[in-house]
């Protein structure tokens, strides 16, 4: 494998509560390679975002990342762990380097300033361009995302949410950052706007060639967006395959049950599922398998032994005691009617 | 502009609202200033001295229609009558005696709370939980809670009594004669007003800070807070340009009400320190029964209250683009 654009190494970010510290995100480890698309999946609650924002490094207290490295590629393809700058150097590379659309996009455009002072102070910080080098920089960004560049002195609760939604994918490729951590672009929008994002998303990645860690609880979108796909499991990273694999061949219960949750538009008719139970308490943890309470086939050794990730077969891996190779969970059809 | 008359408009029905208030009050209260002067009189009076002494003052006999006409007439021609305690000063000399003072202590009263207060509010929640924010948000709430009678006479006593650091009272030292282009006149009138501006801002302080205070740490979960400082900005730029500038907001409300308020006279300040503003004119305008000055004193108050009102309208639409229509 050729180096990645980011290698993230034993992941721990904790939260500290009034009953004690809560372990958010647990020892995850994951790569993105350049150009590639990494999903990250999971109930909510999981540790997805939080994972998204340890990597800028924005997470606020009470959260605190407790242990780990991330490597980032810089331009002549060597690593370096983030997480070891300073303040200083931090701000340097948020942005120019990883940019961020925001969970809940519609709120991330400050309301009082117009947009055009929204690109150009990120681009004006980062970058020698003077105040008109910046303007021209925003609206070729607008055209970009095919909005008329002479909305750029508009403020932002004059565009619809879908456009500002682009205008946020915009500000997040102003530097040409090498990847762009998407925390649920498209959560609040409704489904034809959502494709038409997702679309535009997809031919910007393939025209400028960043990464991107997409972050959703839609699972059949993430399926037909990633090329790889993480699950996650109260703060743990359970199953990474590829977005093909993942659901047809899962091997751990939860990847299964969530695969199960969704109804397809093509394939034969399947009985939903779902996941008897709630997620775990974070407070309370077992020891062995996290999922175990869950899980319609644990056994005694999901109760006792721990279970970090593992290879299972080349490009799939998996946290479950009971997979082995070759072995993937069936899925359940209904016979038509 | 649409906007900017219609609120004008606005604002001149509520004046004239007031000023029927303000004409209907005094006359609702038994008796009259005239009859209230002789009531203590050892002489007897004659119904002819009354209705003389009436034509004098500026009172107009006849059915209250009349009278309101010439109510109104005069609010309109400014032209606020005869004091009674001062005679023959008019109102218009009285109040224009006072106004200047008055505006200059409590505004910069204001002003001064209004920036010291904003911006320790701004630091107290961008450092929040630290020492900083720990000391100065509780303590300028005990300074808000104290009287201000308390914390004016305190000062009052420590600083000009005890140690003589400033003067007493009084607006400049006696003796001189206001000369407003000389240097040594002004220096003298800052001087004087140290204590009074202390006193007056210290308790208003707490109640901007928290407000600011409590808007910033609202704001700062935002996402464009987060988007911010996630695009690398400097802290400076984020703290004011995103933090500071959309939670000021409704702190400009406050502001203006504050400042309309503070027209009506520091009254305890300016009467521990005689200080010879509108709220001194007020006591003893009201002592005296002073109906005109009190009169013209509630209209003064009403007009800078409505003015400082449209002014925030005003202020609101410029910093706030989601109230502009049809930009």
């Amino acid at each position: 494998m050729t180096t990645p654009q980011i290698s993230i190494r034993n992941l721990c970010v904790d939260y500290i509560t009034a009953d004690g510290d809560v372990r958010a995100v647990n020892d995850v480890s994951f790569d993105i390679g350049k150009g590639e698309v990494f999903g990250l999946a999971g109930e909510s609650g999981c540790g997805k975002s939080t994972i998204a924002f340890a990597l800028m490094r924005l997470h606020k207290p009470p959260a605190f990342i407790s242990a780990g490295e991330v490597y980032f590629a810089d331009e002549n393809g060597k690593m370096n762990d983030i997480m070891q700058l300073s303040d200083g150097e931090m701000t340097v590379f948020r942005w120019s380097q990883m940019s961020m659309v925001f969970q809940s996009a519609m709120n991330a455009l400050n309301p009082v300033i117009p947009i055009v002072d929204q690109f150009t102070d990120v681009i004006m910080r980062h970058t020698d361009k003077n105040k008109y080098e910046a303007v021209k920089r925003a609206e070729q960004l607008l055209q970009i995302v095919d909005i008329h560049p002479n909305r750029l002195s508009d403020y932002p609760h004059q565009f619809s949410g879908g456009m500002r939604q682009r205008l946020v994918i915009a500000i997040a490729l102003a530097l040409n950052p090498k990847l762009i951590i998407m925390d649920e672009p498209t959560t609040a929008l409704d489904v034809v706007v959502q494709r038409e994002i997702l679309q535009k998303i997809y031919a910007l990645k393939e025209e400028f060639g960043f990464s991107i860690l997409f972050i959703t609880h839609d699972l059949s979108l993430m399926v037909e967006f990633s090329d790889r796909i993480g699950i996650m499991y109260s703060g743990q990273l359970i199953e990474v395959a590829s977005a093909q694999d993942i659901l047809k061949n899962p091997y751990h219960p939860y990847t299964h049950g969530l695969g199960s949750s969704f109804p397809s538009l093509t394939g034969p008719k399947a009985a939903l599922i779902g996941i008897p139970g709630n997620p775990l308490n974070l407070l309370d943890i077992p020891t062995g398998c996290r999922f175990q309470a869950r899980c319609p086939r644990v056994e005694e050794v999901c109760r006792t032994t721990a279970n970090p990730l593992r290879q299972i077969e080349a490009n799939h891996m998996s946290n479950c005691h009971l997979a082995v190779a070759g072995e993937a969970i069936k899925f359940v059809e209904l016979e038509t009617a | 502009m649409g906007f900017f008359l219609r609120r004008l408009s606005f604002y001149f029905i509520a004046l004239l609202f007031a000023a029927t208030l303000n004409f209907i009050i005094p006359r609702a209260m038994p008796g009259d200033p005239v009859t209230m002067m002789f009531a203590n009189a050892t002489v007897q009076v004659t119904p002819e001295r009354i209705a003389a002494m009436k034509e004098l003052l500026g009172f107009v006999d006849g059915p209250l229609i009349v009278q309101f006409g010439m109510y109104i007439k005069s609010v309109l021609t400014w032209d606020l009558g005869v004091s009674v305690q001062f005679y023959p000063l008019s109102v218009n000399t009285v109040l224009g005696n006072a106004v200047g003072w008055s505006l200059f202590l409590a505004g910069s009263a204001v002003l001064l709370s209004f920036t010291l207060g904003s911006v320790l509010g701004i630091f107290a929640a961008w450092t929040r939980g630290s020492k900083f924010d720990a000391i100065i948000s509780p303590g300028m709430l005990v300074f808000q809670a104290v009287p201000q009678v308390v914390t004016a006479m305190l000062l009052m006593f420590v600083f000009a009594v005890g140690l003589q650091w400033f003067p007493t009272g009084y607006a400049y030292s006696p003796g001189l004669t206001p000369d407003w282009t000389s240097w040594e006149f002004l220096k003298n009138v800052a001087y004087h007003a140290v204590l009074p501006l202390i006193g007056a801002s210290i308790v208003q302080i707490g109640g901007f800070l928290i407000a600011m205070r409590n808007n910033m740490i609202n704001l700062l979960g935002e996402d464009y807070i987060t988007m911010a400082k996630g695009k690398g900005l400097s802290e400076n730029r984020v703290v004011f340009n995103y933090a500071a500038r959309n939670a000021m907001l409704p702190s400009v409300t406050a502001l203006s009400m504050s400042l309309g308020m503070a027209i009506g006279g520091q009254m305890i300040i300016e009467i521990i320190f005689n200080y010879p503003g509108l709220g001194t004119v007020l006591l003893n305008a009201i002592n005296a029964r002073d109906y005109q000055v009190l009169q013209g004193q509630l209209l003064v108050m009403t007009l800078f209250m409505l003015f400082f009102n449209l002014l925030a309208d005003m202020l609101y639409v410029l910093l706030d683009p989601r109230l502009r229509k049809g930009a």
